[in-house]
């Protein structure tokens, strides 16, 4: 798959090297000159220098057949403009734009990039799952649909200990489809299922019932 | 100096002919071998396997061309058509790969902006080279 990548800073280097190792054919855009002869010193004939916002050097750079096109400058504007040239002028079908202020995705989104990366997201993300205090983990989003998967661990003091699924003032818009307990298999909980110490519970709900449905599920 | 590998990187000017003649000279003394190779730069919008008939055929003429001009010389030279994105790394790969002891690479005396300039290859492979590298500039009166 021929696939271009808009910066060569440490993002784009460490990208650019795991994609040839996988085989891909790569091409890094880069203003900097000494940055482009890094890179082209390191990895050889991928990096070329040059404004990935302009069309000219996009042009140059073979955007036209490109399967993906990746841009992950520190400038959030740059990877903006750069996934809308190329997917608007080049048609290039798969978009990936870097954002480095997490209030920027919706716009990206809203101006059609395929797949936005915020290191930001995925930093709180791990916080998330890594920090006890986080009692809610978010798996995944279904952005096109509104809604999200999320995991949520029952501690010991919960309320909701030992009570029936079908007592829970569940929120409308949310569904719980898969119980880990402490111990035991996995199993699919149906209304009469009781709710235990330790179990993980995997729930799909939107954005804005997250904390109604913690709170339905630890009891406060 | 003895040098019993030459590569001879031609493009199809006209001082291609005197720096192969003079590789051949090099190369007698030790009854060297001679790789004469052309590259085809490949431009991005296209594949680097893209079939490219007219540069194919162009290249093609130089090869044969410099051969003739070998064994005129009383010499034969190998040679070898090559498609890449950029000149001076395939030229250094291939000196590398080849494990050849000498480069000789014909220039000609080219203005950039009114300033006298190598371009881009020469300066990569005087850089890059692994091994000795002869520049030839034919005097034209």
């Amino acid at each position: 798959m021929y696939i271009i990548v808009i910066g060569g800073g440490k993002v784009g280097y460490f990208l650019a090297r795991a994609l040839l190792d996988e085989g891909h054919e790569i091409l890094v855009v880069e203003k900097s000159p000494a940055r482009t002869e890094f890179i082209s010193n390191e990895l050889g004939s991928v990096c070329v220098r040059g404004d990935g916002c302009e069309v000219s050097t996009l042009t140059d750079a073979g955007t036209g057949r490109a399967e993906m096109f990746i841009a992950v400058t520190g400038e959030d504007e740059d990877n903006l403009v750069a996934c809308q040239v190329a997917k608007h002028k080049f048609n290039v079908p798969r978009t990936v734009a870097r954002i480095n202020n997490p209030k920027n995705e919706a716009i990206f989104k809203e101006l059609g990039i395929d797949v936005t990366v915020s290191s930001t997201n995925i930093i709180m993300e791990s916080i998330q799952e890594e920090v006890p205090t986080h009692s809610l983990t978010h798996l995944l989003d279904i952005r096109d649909k509104g809604l999200e998967i999320v995991e949520l661990k029952i501690p010991a003091d919960a309320k909701t200990v030992g009570k029936e699924i079908r007592e829970l003032s569940l929120p409308p818009e949310s569904r719980l489809f898969l119980i880990i307990p402490g111990q035991g298999k996995p199993r699919v909980p149906t209304a009469s299922t009781v709710i235990q110490a330790e179990d993980q519970i995997i729930a799909i709900t939107t954005p804005e019932s997250e904390e109604a449905l913690r709170t339905a599920l630890r009891g406060s | 100096m003895e040098f019993n590998k030459i590569l001879v990187p031609v493009t199809g000017r006209p001082v291609d002919d005197e720096t192969m003649r003079l590789a051949c000279q090099l190369a007698k003394k030790n009854k060297g071998k001679i790789w004469a190779v052309c590259v085809i730069a490949v431009k991005r919008s296209l594949p680097l396997d893209a079939e490219i008939k007219s540069e194919t055929a162009k290249a093609e003429n130089i090869l044969d061309h410099i051969s003739t001009v070998a064994e005129e010389a009383d010499y034969e030279v190998e040679t070898d058509l090559l498609q890449a994105r950029e000149v001076g790394p395939t030229i250094v790969d291939e000196a590398v790969e080849r494990e050849v002891n000498l480069i000789i690479m014909g220039i000609s005396y080219k203005r950039r902006f009114g300033q006298f300039s190598l371009g881009n290859v020469l300066p990569y492979v005087l850089r890059n080279a692994p091994c000795q590298v002869i520049l030839y500039h034919q005097y034209t009166s």
